[in-house]
């Protein structure tokens, strides 16, 4: 005689939707909800957003959904993890229930925004949001300064695939981060290989957005390229596709190593030291990415390689941490610029920029490739791009590294 | 003997509780066939008067000679029925408990299955009962002193209520002084009575009572022996000032040759310094200085001026040379008043505790409204500014799996009440966020009004962030103002943490050492919750006031008088009986392997070194079973739980019916 809200889940196989949450654990715990606010406090669009997750549980629970499908306010997520950290029951707001309500929000609008459609579609033709031409994908390759092995051509067991992901390849200011990345990892003397053109987005954002069938194709895809090769680990440099394999990927199969460049390259910490000889004489204040850092906690580790280089001095925003503030690219707002500005929102890059100048210094570090375009783009348009760099952490290791024999 | 077993069956119906699940009467009729059984009959209450009655008549008229009784847990009523056993003239251990309602009715809804497995369970039973023995219970007596640990005002109520009704009673506290938190405080809530006001007297009452022992500098350091006799060793740490001899004239503070007090103020909370020659608070008792080794300069170089002692002159009450000392004491009972420890503010990065001066812990705010403190009573920030708008931020630590779950009770009354305060001292703005309000106690309701018809400001909400507001120095609070569905940003002066109560940093450490248990937020645990609250599954240790969970000044006394009555009872009765449920070695057995002896939880099992065996204290031994489970020959046998009974109620259970 079980309460009906509560019944057990009859398949194992059964799809978590909107209509059937309360029978899984993850839904069930929406019922614990104790509308204190603290989502909607901490959500940095918390102020614009007709629906935040405590009023949208409210509204869950009264039947009355529907009238939150209708209203667009759930677009302005942008999968921080915000709520989601600092909600007092654990609610996963994040992983489960913003992500389905923004499917339901997306069913009813009648129109996608450009922008984000484009990209979308450019992911499923071309396996990157840019609508680059995959052939293109390791073009970078070239202009490395040292080997890089793709497994395609060289199919020799690797211990670490470097998954590179696509603003890191195809756009020109990532292709910096994966220079920097190849050569310390050839410094370091890593045994690595990269999946080259074989590579399709891993499709996190996709899923965070409301575009679970293009992610789960993205996943199919990807999954079939690992099982071709052998290697013992994955290591990425974006924390989106991090984000994928370490919590969705697992259900396709996907049990090697997994790690992000940055943490990757703490462990090596004692073997970098000897390495980073140049001094760089900067204040360096550290961006904490959401999806490395509220997601996975990896806080120190970004700092802990930023101190050891010689004559970095480390400066702390006002947000900094598990307070740390979106840079507003996750979810699909790296392509909901224009729409949000259409409403009138303040740009999150814009606001934490001003932070980020605040603390005086020359550098803004950052370990996601959405943030060096969004902040870079953010200074320029605040008028401090004189005044402050941006930089992701492998730059800064690489560019310690410079006069190495 | 097997012949001439006649066991008496009785199956109860609890009212619905049993007979809902479980047809108690044909359960009834089945036990009535099994081998040995004389009768067998269903009762609604067996628990009740003519229940009873109908199993001492059935003794009497049928002749039983074994009852089995299918009810309860033997937890509620296996001694009610051990006794009516005794009545009728029988020994009482020829009886065993079946538990059909907690193990069967209450847990299954299938009546058929119940059925069957009440059956099962039954005749394990009535198989087992068949080998019992005749036990009997042993008398030790009780030692009529008590110990209190923790000189709080539990500690403080109990030793005073034990010392007044004749009792000898040891109070032993960490700190140099008695008084614990609410000698920390201002006033309390609901009534704004001062709390040193009320606290004070019955500090003074404990230091002049001729019944009290008490010692501060002190931490128990090992508890041995049983309920009635328990063998304490306390560790006195020195204070190097002679107690007895120190009259508190405060001369020797006056002329440390620190001219500058530079000690963080732990009574303060930090928010003063002290000269390491200090007394905690100007009641502390024992009023008597004490001196901190780690900042003295005679114990960092031993070539300090020493123009304490200069001072102190003929008196000699200063002593550099004080050692520590470890005293043993006899009690009868022990009642743990150990108290609790402010939640760390650090703990939540997002609201700023430690990186700005300006956010206050609610324990610093009522040092800072207190007239004996840091700033005699004004409410003056880290700045030196006075703040014209003050932030109470509710639920700090609590009601969050990320911190702690439960909610810590006191928190709303006393941010309310220091709204009040702050409000009377300054007339600043005070917001309060919260979640919900929680005045459950007399007259809390009433208090939350007044203060709301202050002009207090309420705003439902958590808290989610506090940041530097930009250029004017004040402080952010982010908030959705759940009432209104809209996220605020309200810049105050001052930000106050409703910080919540958590374990003692020690708790395990203490838990270990008196045997005891810790329910999963780490608090003490009472035997049960509700009619044992202040008792502990170890015979004799009773516990009062925060250690046992959050609780505001008025139940924490009432715990402390409630401990202290439990204790009385025990010691008054002279004596206790001890159930005979206890292990024996099989000497000739036994081949001195020593497995047993470390892993007796109650120090129970020693080796006798001539003979090279192991030997059971059975006044120590609690019937645990696991020196029973762990004898490699099987040479440890429990009464009651025999190999042989264990092995017929298992042969029970498991024979189909």
């Amino acid at each position: 005689m079980g309460h009906p809200i509560l019944a057990p889940v009859e398949s194992e196989t059964c799809q978590l939707t909107l209509e059937n949450l309360s029978r899984f654990p993850e839904g069930s715990e929406l019922l614990s909800c104790i509308q204190c606010g603290a989502c909607a406090g901490t959500c940095p669009y918390g102020d614009v957003m007709d629906y935040p997750p405590r009023r949208m549980i409210a509204m869950m629970r009264a039947g009355l959904l529907e009238k939150v499908f209708a209203s667009d306010s759930l677009l302005s997520c942008v999968a921080c993890y915000a709520c989601m950290a600092k909600c007092p029951r654990g609610i996963r707001l994040t992983e489960v229930l913003l992500p389905l309500m923004k499917e339901q929000t997306l069913t009813h609008l009648p129109e996608l925004p450009a922008e984000l459609q484009r990209a979308l579609q450019s992911t499923l033709r071309y396996g990157n949001p840019m609508g680059e031409p995959s052939r293109k994908r390791a073009a970078w390759v070239k202009t490395a300064g040292v080997p890089i092995r793709i497994l395609a051509e060289d199919p020799r067991p690797a211990d670490v695939l470097w998954f590179v992901e696509c603003y890191t390849s195809f756009y020109p200011r990532g292709q910096d981060n994966s220079r920097a990345t190849a050569r310390i990892f050839h410094a370091l003397g890593i045994d690595f290989a990269i999946l080259g053109n074989e590579e399709k987005c891993a499709g996190e954002c996709g899923r965070l957005t409301w575009e679970p069938g293009l992610f789960e194709t993205l996943m199919d895809y990807n999954m079939a390229v690992f099982q071709k090769y052998r290697f013992h680990r994955v290591v990425t440099s974006c924390p989106h596709a991090h984000n994928a394999f370490k919590n969705r990927y697992p259900a396709l199969g996907f049990n090697w190593g997994l790690d992000h460049t940055t943490p990757f390259l703490a462990g090596y910490l004692a073997q970098l030291k000897p390495l980073l000889r140049r001094k760089l004489s900067y204040a360096v204040t550290y961006h904490d990415s959401c999806c490395l850092g509220r997601q996975n906690e990896f806080y120190d580790p970004p700092r802990l390689l930023l101190q050891t280089i010689p004559g970095v001095k480390l400066v702390e925003m006002v947000h900094n941490r598990v307070n740390s503030i979106c840079c507003g690219g996750g979810g699909g707002g790296m392509w909901l610029d224009t729409y949000f500005k259409a409403k009138g929102y303040e740009r999150l890059s814009e606001r934490r920029v001003k932070e980020a100048v605040a603390t005086g210094a020359d550098v803004l570090a950052v370990s996601c490739p959405y943030e060096v375009p969004r902040f870079e783009d953010a200074l320029k348009v605040l008028g401090h791009d004189k005044k402050m760099i941006v930089r992701d952490v492998t730059e800064l290791l690489a560019e310690s590294m410079e006069g190495n024999p | 003997m097997h012949d001439s077993v006649r066991v008496g069956v009785y199956v109860c119906h609890c009212g619905r509780n049993i007979e809902g699940t479980i047809d108690v009467r044909e359960v009834a009729e089945y036990a009535a066939t099994l081998p040995g059984v004389a009768l067998a009959r269903d009762y609604r209450y067996m628990c009740s008067d003519p229940g009873q009655e109908l199993i001492r008549q059935d003794i009497r008229d049928q002749d039983l000679n074994r009852v089995v009784v299918a009810a309860c847990s033997p937890c509620l009523h296996e001694k009610t029925f051990r006794h009516v056993l005794e009545q009728a003239g029988l020994n009482p251990y020829f009886f065993q408990m079946v538990n059909i309602r907690e193990h069967a009715s209450w847990v299954h809804e299938d009546r058929r299955a119940a059925t069957v497995k009440a059956k099962d369970l039954i005749r394990a039973a009535v198989r087992r009962v068949r080998l019992h023995r005749p036990l009997e219970r042993r008398q030790v007596s009780i030692h009529p002193d008590v110990l209190v640990v923790g000189g709080g005002i539990a500690g403080i109520h109990a030793a005073l209520t034990l010392a007044n009704s004749g009792k000898h009673v040891y109070l032993v506290e960490r700190e140099p002084t008695i008084g614990g938190h609410m000698a920390q405080f201002d006033k309390t809530f609901p009534t704004l009575d001062c709390a040193a006001c009320i606290l004070t007297p019955k500090m003074t009452a404990v230091k002049m009572h001729p019944k009290i022992t008490l010692w501060t500098l002190s931490e128990v350091a090992r508890v041995e022996g049983y309920v009635g006799n328990y063998q304490v060793t306390v560790r006195r740490k020195p204070r190097y000032v002679l107690e007895d001899v120190c009259i508190g004239c405060l001369e020797c503070i006056e002329a440390c040759v620190y001219k500058q007090a530079k000690v963080p103020d732990a009574f303060n909370v930090g928010l003063s310094k002290r000269k390491p020659v200090y007394i905690p608070f100007p009641q502390a008792v024992p009023q008597v200085v004490v001196i901190d080794p780690e900042t003295c300069i005679e114990f960092k170089s031993g070539r300090c001026k020493k123009t304490c002692v200069e001072v102190c002159a003929d008196r000699k009450a200063i002593d550099f040379h004080q050692q520590e000392e470890l005293k043993t004491i006899d009690v009868g009972a022990i009642i743990l008043a150990t108290g609790f420890q402010v939640f760390d503010g650090r703990r939540l990065p997002y609201y700023g505790y430690g990186a700005y001066p300006n956010v206050y812990t609610a324990l610093e705010v009522e040092r800072l409204v207190n007239a004996a403190g840091p700033t005699a009573g004004e409410i003056v920030m880290r700045d030196g500014r006075r703040p014209r708008s003050v932030g109470i931020v509710h639920c700090v630590g609590s009601r969050d799996v990320h911190t702690n779950a439960y909610c810590s009770r006191v928190c709303c009354m006393y941010s309310l009440k220091l709204a009040h305060l702050i409000k009377e001292r300054t007339s600043a703005e005070v917001y309060n966020f919260y979640i919900d309000i929680r005045a459950p106690g007399k007259g809390f309701e009433e208090f939350y009004n007044r203060v709301a018809e202050e002009g207090t400001y309420l705003v439902r909400g958590k808290v989610a962030d506090v940041y530097p507001a930009d250029h004017d120095g004040r402080l952010m609070l982010q908030v959705e103002d759940t009432l209104l569905g809209m996220v605020r940003k309200i810049p105050v002066d001052m930000v106050v943490l409703a910080t919540g109560l958590e374990p003692q940093a020690d708790a395990q450490q203490v838990r270990r050492l008196f045997n005891i248990s810790c329910s999963t937020e780490g608090f003490f645990l009472e035997r049960h919750p509700k009619l044992a609250p202040v008792s502990t599954f170890t015979e004799g240790i009773f516990l009062a006031g925060c250690c046992q969970g959050p609780k505001d000044i008025p139940d924490s006394v009432a715990q402390a008088g409630a401990a202290a009555g439990e204790a009385l009872a025990l010691i008054d009765a002279g004596s206790i009986e001890l159930e005979p449920n206890t292990a024996h070695v099989l000497a000739e057995a036994c081949s001195g392997c020593k497995t047993c002896v470390p892993m007796c939880p109650y120090q129970a099992i020693s080796f006798n070194e001539t003979e090279k065996k192991a030997q059971i204290n059975e006044v120590l031994c609690k019937g645990c079973g696991t020196c029973v489970a762990a004898c490699p020959s099987g040479s440890i046998q429990q009464n009651l739980f025999e190999d042989d009974e264990i092995f017929e109620e298992i042969a029970g259970v498991l024979e189909y019916a």
